[in-house]
């Protein structure tokens, strides 16, 4: 329970929040990406490198991001066993009609690894931008789009409303469940058709807040005279310094390391 | 002795940018059939500790003992502790999600395992304490009712399960006056209708100073008092130093005591502290 919840701002001011958004942005879709190109011990050791450092420089405590890992542990659980069992190759061990393969255990390592990547590099994003920077951030990343006519910025501020809402709707699942095992519910015994419908007095609550809040916000919005339609300017406008060139430089350089490794 | 809080610490979000200390070493005793009020500003930890009564947090340090056996323990032992205990959590009409009244107030009894003659006994009972005809209202959809009706609903579906220790958190949060008076009114009644022991959370003085006879005041997470209504509510300092408004009754006789006139302060109920002015000025008759 004491996960720092995903998609959390932690202030702060280190490197990492100093970073522009955009550039934090695209550095974590590479990170996101490079591991699919990396096949060699070494382009791992490089890339693990990489990823711990920019935690280090981000002032997070390792404890927390640790324990927001744990959320995933039962995917990469069930991903392990998978891939250790389906994979066919050259075989380690035989239990009986299955095998595990080199390539079996191989692989199951790599989609842990890139899991947690995924994981530890989406956070280290959430931990250090704040809401409005990564609209900003999201609105650049989607930009592009813009010629297609879709309605980039009204995306970006749904999904920045979105991310922004993922905590309080922890908080809320959490004082609800509670509310209900104060009612004798239990959410632990029974078979999974049982389990799912002891769930019930926890999510028809949990969307009927959410539609108020929704239509809350809306209300908000509208009060304040919000209209989607109109191109809206910046008070601080993003500016890209010496610092994002860096990090640039240094986001690329690992990429090649990492191919050129192989 | 029905329950005992040793030592009780909780720290939320513990060892992370957000870890809060919500409470620090808190020590109680409650005797079955006690009412008693909690009382502190926002964030002094109120609804912790009450959670930690109702056994649904996990202490951090310390425990909590209903008679004598640690109530967070695992097992079915510590799960039926736990049952008698009812706790309304603030705004419990939030977590209302059955399709009809009927079913909402049943779900509690239902998952205490009674027959259903029973449990349709006791949905019309806790319908009736908090003042909701069952004929008129059993099969109605809950989401159609008024705020105030979804909250009497929430708390009657906790009444139903008939705790031992019934806890109110906030019960007359978001209310007005006269809902506050008549809820509260409700809730002694049902005190002496079960003899239950009561627990009520709030900040407002008024809401205690008639339902408790015992005041436990929290601040920063520490029990800072813990006495006799008339004594805690009559505390000036105390109140004023954990942020809370003195009641003006209370108020006006300290002023009065100031300017020299002999009377009593610890009359926190404006009848009262008039009838206390009157005899003082030697006035006669009675104020109600
Ligand atoms: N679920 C939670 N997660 C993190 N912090 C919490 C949580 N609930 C309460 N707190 C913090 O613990 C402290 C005590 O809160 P609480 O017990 O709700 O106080 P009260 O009910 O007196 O207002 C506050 O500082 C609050 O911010
Ligand atoms: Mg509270």
């Amino acid at each position: 329970m004491s996960a720092l919840p995903i998609g959390m701002y932690v202030p702060g001011n280190s490197i990492l929040h100093r970073l522009d958004p955009r550039v934090k942005m695209g550095a974590t879709l590479v990170l996101m990406m490079i591991p699919f190109a990396v096949h060699g011990l070494w382009g791992y050791v490089a890339l693990s490198t990489f990823v711990v450092t920019a935690v280090l420089l981000s002032g997070v405590p390792l404890g927390a991001l640790l324990r927001t890992l744990r959320t995933v542990f039962w995917i990469a659980f069930l991903m392990f066993f998978l891939y250790l069992f389906t994979t066919p190759g050259e075989p380690l061990l035989a239990l009986g009609s299955i095998a595990i393969t080199r390539q079996g255990l191989l692989a199951a390592v790599a989609q842990i690894y890139r899991l947690c990547l995924l994981v530890t590099v989406a956070s280290l994003l959430t931990f250090t931008t704040s809401p409005i920077h990564l609209t900003h951030g999201l609105e650049a990343m989607l930009s592009p789009l813009e010629r297609a006519r879709l309605p980039v910025r009204e995306l970006a501020m749904v999904l920045t409303i979105a991310l922004r809402f993922v905590p309080t709707l922890q908080e809320e699942i959490d004082k609800i469940a509670k509310a209900q095992r104060a009612r004798g519910a239990d959410f632990r015994t029974g078979g999974p058709l049982r389990r799912a419908r002891n769930l019930v007095p926890i999510f028809v609550p949990i969307f009927v807040s959410a539609f108020r809040r929704a239509d809350e916000l809306a209300t908000a919005m509208d009060a304040r005279g919000f209209r989607s339609a109109l191109h809206r300017t910046r008070m601080r406008k993003l500016r890209l310094g010496s610092l994002d060139l860096l990090a640039t430089l240094i986001v690329m350089g690992l990429v090649l390391t990492v191919i050129w490794l192989g | 002795m029905l329950i005992q809080v040793e030592n009780l610490t909780h720290i939320y979000n513990q060892g992370t940018p957000f870890e809060r200390v919500a409470l620090r070493e808190v020590n109680l005793e409650i005797e079955a059939g006690e009412r008693i009020g909690i009382l502190g500003p926002t964030g002094s930890g109120k609804s912790t500790l009450v959670q930690h009564l109702a056994g649904l947090l996990k202490p951090t340090a310390g425990r909590v003992l209903l008679e004598g056996t640690p109530i967070h323990s695992k097992g079915a032992t510590a799960r039926k502790l736990r049952l008698q205990v009812g706790l309304a959590f603030q705004y419990p009409e939030d977590q209302i999600f059955e399709q009809t009244v009927f079913r909402e107030v049943a779900f509690g009894p239902r998952n205490l395992g009674l027959d259903e003659a029973e449990v349709a006994a006791r949905v019309n009972w806790a319908l009736e304490m908090v003042g909701l005809d069952p004929v008129a209202v059993a099969q109605r959809m809950p989401f159609t009712l008024s705020g105030g009706e979804m909250r009497r609903v929430a708390l009657a579906s906790i009444l139903a399960m008939r705790p031992r220790v019934l806890i109110l958190d906030e019960p007359t949060a978001g209310q007005d006056p006269q809902g506050r008076r008549a809820l509260l009114d409700k809730v002694g009644a049902w005190q002496r209708e079960t003899n239950m022991t009561l627990i009520v959370v709030s900040h407002a003085l008024e809401d205690l100073a008639r339902l408790v006879e015992r005041v436990i005041a929290l601040r920063e997470g520490r029990v800072v008092a813990d006495g006799p209504t008339r004594q805690v509510l009559s505390d000036v300092k105390l109140l004023r130093a954990i942020g809370l408004d003195v009641p003006q009754p209370v108020a006006l006789l300290q002023a009065l005591r100031q300017a020299g006139k002999e009377v009593r302060v610890d009359r926190f109920l404006p009848a009262e502290a008039a009838s206390e002015i009157a005899r003082v000025w030697g006035l006669r008759g009675s104020v109600t």
